[in-house]
């Protein structure tokens, strides 16, 4: 779509201003708050950003360890000890700890992802003590109670079987599996079996694995007195004591060559969902900026090409997107969509036309700066919150990146030329190389889709391989 | 706690055009960034018994395009300026807002108007927006596990038709409706004296109502739609029903209430006690049933907040073989207890400070200003509202809460629905 813009004649009449796009008014400047940065004797690095524009205040306390960190006997041992922290601890039950924390209209939640555990907690400013407080508590004082272990096992069981009924979570698990190979990050989830064995003992080893003082960010954005903040942090957390953190090695990711198609058999699924992947980049790969603008004119929103062009043009599904997963170690360029089953066939050879389309021609110069536009535009927009401002901060001190980066995101946006966007859709979009996997009604799908790869493997949704589609799994 | 603090009034200035469009202004210079969000008074409850799924599909032809703006042009421009849009429907209305940096408000004033003035209803967009409904009815309904329960029980809490039945409409009346009955649609409903406009965030006051003059103050007003009835009848009935649901892995069950219209009395004397039942870790129901009985996977509630009649649900998903009768024994033991004791002083104090923080946090996006704000515009003319809100529910005591609860929820009126897994195996 060309944008008409210019200049209005003298020969206007009263509704001919409608027939151009208006003018933007002047720009109003926005910058993104300084941080003031120190560092406690055990080595604890405390960044504190105010944000006068609200009553509220948001902690986090970061780690630089996350699941992949799981020792290999131990899966699922880092996420489980982060959620259990809240359920109790030295002077608090989990009911008592849920209750003072709601009592105050707060929130406080641990977290772990592939790379990092975080602690986060938000309050009105009025409560900003007693919550950080509860927080040092819960960070510090964890006891993993016996019941409480033995009801997040079961509870965590009884999820994982509930996930197995959702097409995105199958799609996604066989996804990382066939791109990462035997490196953790190919691992979406824990099994049953990993969960059921966790002990005490082991989430107590995670934890003080994970909370060493040294390998940690405390992150504070709100309306705070810092001197006095520094001293109840102080007073907190100045006696933990340093740990050196342990550092192992990991296995490599997939080594693919081909393309290869996946099918999930989903008997009576009224879409197929699909997922295309290949391996792309870790976070602080210099071809970030360039990745992030080709994939903003492939398929991020919903003015990139492929979403025109299957929902747009085709009326095949209801979104189509791909997406750019940078973790801290590697990660995966994605295409996904849920079409209509009739069209799953028809939907792929879209797909590969538009990931083609964008390593072998070079994206006109305008719809470039209109992919260049919506991310230096929407970058303020992300600022609005609190809890938005608190991200983008926490993200860039997790991955390390350079300290002006938010200062100068923008002005990396707009330097990415034509040329880059083409070198890197060659380099990170690899249609020979591609994951095909598809989660739907197999025997509908099969036909349509069995041109695209040498071989299919079938799976049904427990994860088993089968034969044909229809196939029942064998007993486990 | 609550009363050390006072929430910061919001700047509003509400004006009408000529013809009818009410504007509403809500100035906030925090960050360089401006919503915009019109409202249109038509949902789901002004469908006609044969052209179910109406009200929605037409929020997809508002992205076709209009005298001049292309197809699918909305999305591009508000994308290429840097900001993010989207519509939705719902029984009471349907609405469509965007974000932008502030200097871009032009752009969302033109494209807005353009499609109130001109939408392009064409054989073409139809066609191929039917189809993207259908895609959606799919993924979010169709291909979810329990992603039908609430047009289910809706169907069975409410008996006036316009209440009832579901946004999402029926297949066959979408594939039934012609471009003459969509383009009869836009000039009923579409109309600016049918609809709020409301900007939230940072601009000059003055700039912005010469901007919303220049393009909206010469579109025509239409006849006003005719008046709608989503009165229910008083009933005591106890409906039940079983659902087969193929993509369910557990049995599931929802339970679900008629209560008053929102803003009233006891509809926020009841949002209050669905809060004490259902909302936390700390909630009535999410010890005993999460924790204390360990009996279910997973816990829920909420209330519908409709202009007429509306609904509270609490529903779950129970661990296998746990007696579904014995974790509804639980619930209505708790709702019992409500009724006869009321909450008390720590639930109170609880409720309170959970009000203030969801107020403050709601203040903060221009984008949910303007959602709030348009609401209160829309459904009771009085977009200042926003500004009352927190100490209307405040204001709520024990005693209230404990009759309404009384009243509405431990009663034999009410829709039980049984999800039966149905799935192989």
């Amino acid at each position: 779509m060309s944008c008409r813009q210019g200049r209005v004649d003298q020969t206007m009449t009263s509704t001919d201003f409608r027939k151009t796009v208006p003018e933007p008014l002047a720009p109003i400047a926005f910058s993104v708050p300084g941080a003031f940065e120190t560092k406690l004797d055990n080595g604890l690095r405390i960044v504190i950003v105010q944000d006068d524009r609200f009553p509220l205040v948001s902690y986090r306390l970061a780690f630089n360890w996350g699941d992949v960190n799981d020792p290999a006997d131990e899966i699922g041992s880092t996420s489980a000890m982060a959620s259990m922290l809240n359920e109790g601890t030295e002077n608090y039950s989990s009911l008592q700890l849920a209750d003072e924390i709601e009592r105050l209209g707060a929130h406080i939640s641990v977290h772990a992802s592939d790379d990092f555990t975080v602690l986060s907690a938000s309050t009105l400013s009025l409560y900003s003590s007693e919550i950080l407080r509860l927080a040092g508590e819960i960070a510090l004082r964890p006891t993993f109670p016996e019941t409480e272990l033995d009801l997040y096992r079961r509870n965590t069981v009884e999820h994982l079987r509930f996930q197995r009924s959702q097409p995105g979570f199958l799609a996604n698990e066989q996804a990382a599996r066939l791109v990462f190979g035997e490196h953790p990050y190919a691992r979406v989830s824990p099994t049953a079996a990993d969960i059921e064995k966790l002990t005490r003992q082991e989430l107590s080893a995670a934890h003080s694995r994970t909370f060493r003082p040294n390998n940690a960010t405390f992150i504070v954005v709100g309306d705070v007195d810092r001197e006095a903040l520094l001293s109840e942090i102080n007073d907190l957390f100045g006696n933990w004591p340093k740990a050196d953190v342990e550092s192992g090695s990991l296995s490599g990711f997939a080594d693919r060559s081909g393309r290869t198609l996946t099918i999930v058999d989903r008997p009576g699924s009224a879409q197929s969902n699909i997922v295309l992947a290949n391996l792309a980049i870790e976070r602080k790969n210099p071809d970030y900026f360039p990745i992030l603008v080709m994939n903003q004119v492939l398929g991020a929103g919903a003015s990139s090409r492929v979403f025109m062009n299957l929902r747009e043009e085709k009326g095949y599904t209801y979104g189509a997107y791909t997406r750019i997963d940078a973790k801290k170690l590697g990660g995966d360029f994605e295409a996904t969509a849920e079409v209509r089953t009739a069209v799953t066939g028809d939907s792929l050879k879209e797909f590969f036309y538009e990931l083609n389309r964008i390593r072998d021609e070079a994206v006109p110069a305008e719809e470039l700066k209109d992919a260049q536009n919506f991310l230096t535009g929407v970058f303020p927009l992300r600022a609005e919150t609190q809890e938005g401002l608190t991200n983008l901060i926490v993200n860039q001190l997790l991955y390390d990146l350079p300290k002006d980066y938010l200062e100068t995101y923008r002005r990396n946006i707009e330097a990415v030329t034509v040329e880059e966007v083409q070198r890197v859709a060659k380099e990170y979009v690899r249609p020979d190389e591609m994951a095909i996997v598809i989660v739907g009604d197999a025997k509908e799908i099969i036909r349509q889709v069995e041109s695209y790869s040498d071989s299919i493997e079938l799976f049904d949704t427990e994860g088993n391989p089968i034969e044909h589609p229809g196939q029942e799994a064998a007993a486990n | 706690m609550s009363e050390a603090f006072k929430l910061q009034p919001l700047e509003i200035e509400e004006y009408s055009l000529e013809n009818g469009l009410r504007v509403v202004l809500n100035k906030d210079d925090a960050i360089p960034v401006v919503s915009v969000a019109v409202y249109y008074n038509v949902g789901s409850r002004n469908e006609r018994p044969d052209r179910t799924g109406f009200a929605h599909l037409f929020e997809h032809m508002m992205f076709q395009g209009s005298e001049n703006v292309p197809k699918a042009g909305h999305f591009q421009f508000i994308m290429k300026a840097g900001g993010t849009m989207n519509g939705t429907t719902s029984s009471e209305r349907t609405n469509y807002y965007e974000t932008l940096p502030a200097n871009q408000l032009p752009l969302a004033l033109w494209l807005e108007s353009d499609r109130m003035r001109s939408l392009a209803v064409t054989q073409e967009n139809l066609d191929n927006q039917r189809e993207a409904v259908k895609e959606e009815k799919r993924l979010r309904y169709d291909n979810q596990p329990y992603g039908q329960i609430f047009d289910l029980i809706n169907e069975m809490i409410y008996k006036n038709f316009a209440n009832a039945h579901s946004t999402i409409g029926s297949m066959d009346h979408l594939d039934q409706a012609s471009v003459e009955d969509v383009q009869e649609f836009f000039r009923i409903y579409y109309a600016p004296n049918n609809a709020v406009l409301v900007i939230s965030g940072s601009f000059d006051v003055k700039t912005v109502q010469e901007l919303v003059e220049k393009y909206f103050g010469d579109i025509p007003k239409q006849p006003l739609p005719p008046e709608l009835d989503v009165s229910e009848p008083d009933e005591i009935s106890n409906r039940y029903r079983q659902w087969e649901d193929k993509l369910a892995p557990f049995p599931a069950f929802l339970i679900g209430w008629k209560i008053p219209k929102r803003r009233a009395p006891e509809f926020n004397a009841l949002y209050l006690a669905g809060k004490m039942l259902y909302d936390g870790d700390s909630s009535r129901l999410y010890q005993k049933l999460v924790k204390g009985d360990e009996s279910v996977i997973q816990l829920f509630g909420f209330t519908d907040e409709r202009r007429g009649p509306s609904s509270i649900f609490i529903g779950a998903i129970p661990k296998p073989d746990k007696d579904l009768s014995k974790i509804r024994d639980v619930i209505m033991h708790e709702i019992r207890d409500i009724a006869e004791n009321g909450p008390d002083a720590r639930e109170m104090q609880k409720v309170s400070n959970q009000l203030v923080n969801d107020s403050v946090r709601m203040r903060q996006s221009s984008m949910s200003r303007a959602q709030h704000i348009a609401e209160f515009a829309l459904y009771d003319g009085d977009p200042k509202l926003i500004n009352s809100e927190l100490e209307e529910l405040l204001a709520v005591t024990p005693d209230q809460i404990k009759a309404a609860v009384a009243k509405y929820l431990n009663t034999d009126n009410r829709a039980l629905l049984d999800v039966v897994p149905a799935g192989k195996g």
